[in-house]
């Protein structure tokens, strides 16, 4: 066996597709949510803003743009967040958490392979969603390659919290009903462009997580701009740094899993 | 030679105010090809034991050596160990049992063609062939614990620890249970095995370690154990309750010698004894006496009870 990881890593994306496809409602109904919310959003929106404010004049219909991708990247980013904590709470209940450490590989790298793989799944289930919008509100959005930077960017700083909240799954267990909130939040921060933002808001916002990402996503796609490289770097910044954050925090809750004897049970 | 050494364990839980010594003193050791029976009480701290074991909590005191290998430090210790823990199956019940085993043997570090060979073998061993492609969930509960205990093996560990393998199991599941257990350690394994079902573990284990309230109180060979609590050991019978039908004096005296008493019987040990304390009883009436056939049933509940 020459390659261990790739042969962790191939497990794992095997695990998760066989019980995509071997149960597929969840996926799909999962689908039809992400896009019926869109739409009564994006109703939602123009009925408040009235016919004269136009989503779908001149403006208004980059604005429907902006408002697509934000949406899609917050729904991303919370399925990253859901996924994590729902297949942990679940794992530590029917036993296989505590059969994950006692592998010989590192619990961290088993997880990052589950992340690669899982996100794999995440990003068909929101590819087929963002197609559906597209079609049904008759949006356009440009899929330039410089894409994959941002999206990278963007992921590595979901993961990172990704990690964090695995983390509290570790120690606390039942972690829904936070999350619930921090989605909300997460929602709003992902969902407005507040890259557009002046002053001490922009600061702000550069250091919140995946915030520049998602701004330069907007860029790209909706707003027709080229890839802004200043904003990368900080984009990439803030990616490394919560990521890191998240590995570390991780790290700490499996210590404290340990001591306190938490590790799935109890 | 042996593959488990366990030296000194203790850990003591903090929650919330509260200190639990969930373990005291537990030594352990284990041969290839043995099988250790871990007995103790609810709560005696079998199974923080056998976490501490498995690397999945931190001791506070002592030592851990699988294979001469630590596993809270080296990893590669638990290469050498499988284990089947308490409570649910262990098992992705939307895969199908190749497929757990397909993913857990890569998962201990096999590649996808040695976890798939070993996988059928074992599926083949455990006579589970005929359900490898039906979904564990499935399956019935009895044979969910077979493929449990493959998915354990499926690395061929040196040393398989079962947590209550047959717990909720009925009589047949129980019994297939019991028989895959012996040929494992037939084949070389050492297997650490906790239950309450007290028949099994005799009819199972070479030796029994006992532990209450966090220390072991007894290691020794199963049928010696036995034989040494059997040999001279009666069992007395009153009428009635003890507390009743003796005063408080000989009550206390009969407890000065040592004297097992328990509802309306008297446990004691030694011929001569017996003829003290049939003394001692008069006039009170007497239902029986016998000689303990102790099984393990008994050796367990006399050792618990014991302060
Ligand atoms: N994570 C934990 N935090 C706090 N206390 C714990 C924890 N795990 C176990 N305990 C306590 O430690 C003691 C030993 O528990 P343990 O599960 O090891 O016992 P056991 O011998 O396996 O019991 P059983 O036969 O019921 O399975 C018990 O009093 C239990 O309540
Ligand atoms: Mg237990």
């Amino acid at each position: 066996m020459k390659f261990p990881l790739l042969e962790l890593f191939l497990a794992e994306l095997r695990r998760t597709w066989i019980q995509f496809i071997r149960y597929p409602s969840e996926a799909i109904v999962g689908i039809f949510i992400i896009v019926i919310t869109f739409y009564f959003l994006f109703a939602g929106a123009s009925y408040i803003a009235g016919p004269d404010a136009g989503l779908s004049g001149a403006s208004g219909s980059e604005r429907l743009e902006v408002l697509v991708v934000g949406y899609i990247i917050s729904i991303l980013v919370i399925s990253v967040l859901s996924t994590t904590s729902n297949s942990l709470e679940q794992e530590a209940s029917t036993g296989t958490l505590e059969q994950i450490f006692l592998s010989p590989f590192r619990s961290l790298t088993v997880f990052i392979m589950r992340a690669f793989a899982s996100l794999s799944l995440r990003l068909v289930i929101v590819g087929i969603s963002l197609t559906a919008i597209l079609l049904i509100t008759g949006t356009q959005l440009r899929f330039p390659l410089a894409l994959v930077m941002p999206l990278g960017t963007l992921l590595m700083s979901a993961y990172g919290m990704a990690f964090a909240v695995a983390g509290l799954v570790l120690v606390v267990k039942r972690v829904s009903q936070v999350l619930g909130a921090v989605q909300f939040g997460l929602f709003l921060l992902l969902g407005s462009p507040v890259e557009t933002m002046e002053g001490w808001g922009r600061a702000i916002a550069f250091c919140a997580p995946m915030v520049p990402s998602a701004g330069l996503l907007r860029d790209l796609m909706a707003r027709e701009l080229p890839l802004n490289w200043g904003l990368y770097g900080i984009a990439l910044a803030n990616a490394l740094f919560y990521l890191g954050l998240g590995f570390l925090l991780f790290a700490r809750s499996e210590r404290i899993a340990k001591q306190r004897g938490l590790l799935s049970g109890y | 030679m042996k593959i488990l050494q366990a030296q000194g364990l203790g850990k003591t839980y903090r929650r919330g105010g509260q200190v639990v010594e969930a373990v005291r003193q537990v030594d352990l050791a284990i041969a290839p090809g043995e099988i250790l029976a871990f007995l103790g009480p609810n709560g005696a701290g079998k199974t923080t034991t056998i976490k501490m074991i498995a690397g999945l909590i931190r001791p506070d005191r002592g030592t851990v050596a699988i294979a001469d290998q630590n596993p809270h430090r080296d990893p590669h210790a638990l290469r050498q160990l499988g284990a089947v823990l308490e409570g649910n199956r262990n098992l992705y019940w939307r895969l199908t049992p190749l497929e757990n085993l397909e993913y857990f043997g890569v998962l201990r570090g096999l590649s996808r063609t040695e976890a798939r060979r070993s996988g059928r073998e074992l599926l083949e061993r455990f006579e589970l062939s005929h359900k490898r492609d039906a979904a564990v969930q499935n399956l019935s509960r009895g044979m969910q614990q077979k493929v449990a205990i493959a998915v354990a093996l499926v690395h061929h560990p040196k040393l398989l620890l079962l947590d209550e393998p047959t717990l909720g199991l009925d009589v047949e599941a129980t019994q297939t249970v019991k028989g895959l257990v012996q040929e494992i350690a037939a084949s070389g394994c050492a297997i650490l095995l906790t239950t309450h079902q007290l028949d099994i573990a005799e009819a199972l284990s070479d030796r029994v370690a006992i532990i209450r309230a966090g220390a072991v109180i007894a290691e020794q060979p199963t049928q010696e154990l036995v034989r040494q609590f059997s040999g001279a050991s009666y069992q007395i019978e009153l009428e009635g309750n003890l507390e009743e039908l003796l005063e408080a004096g000989v009550r206390s005296r009969l407890e000065s010698q040592g004297i097992v008493m328990q509802g309306n019987r008297l446990f004691v040990r030694g011929a001569e004894a017996l003829y003290e304390v049939l003394e001692l009883l008069r006039p009170a009436p007497i239902f029986q006496v016998k000689k303990d056939a102790a099984d393990l049933t008994e050796v367990f509940l006399k050792l618990v009870q014991e302060s």
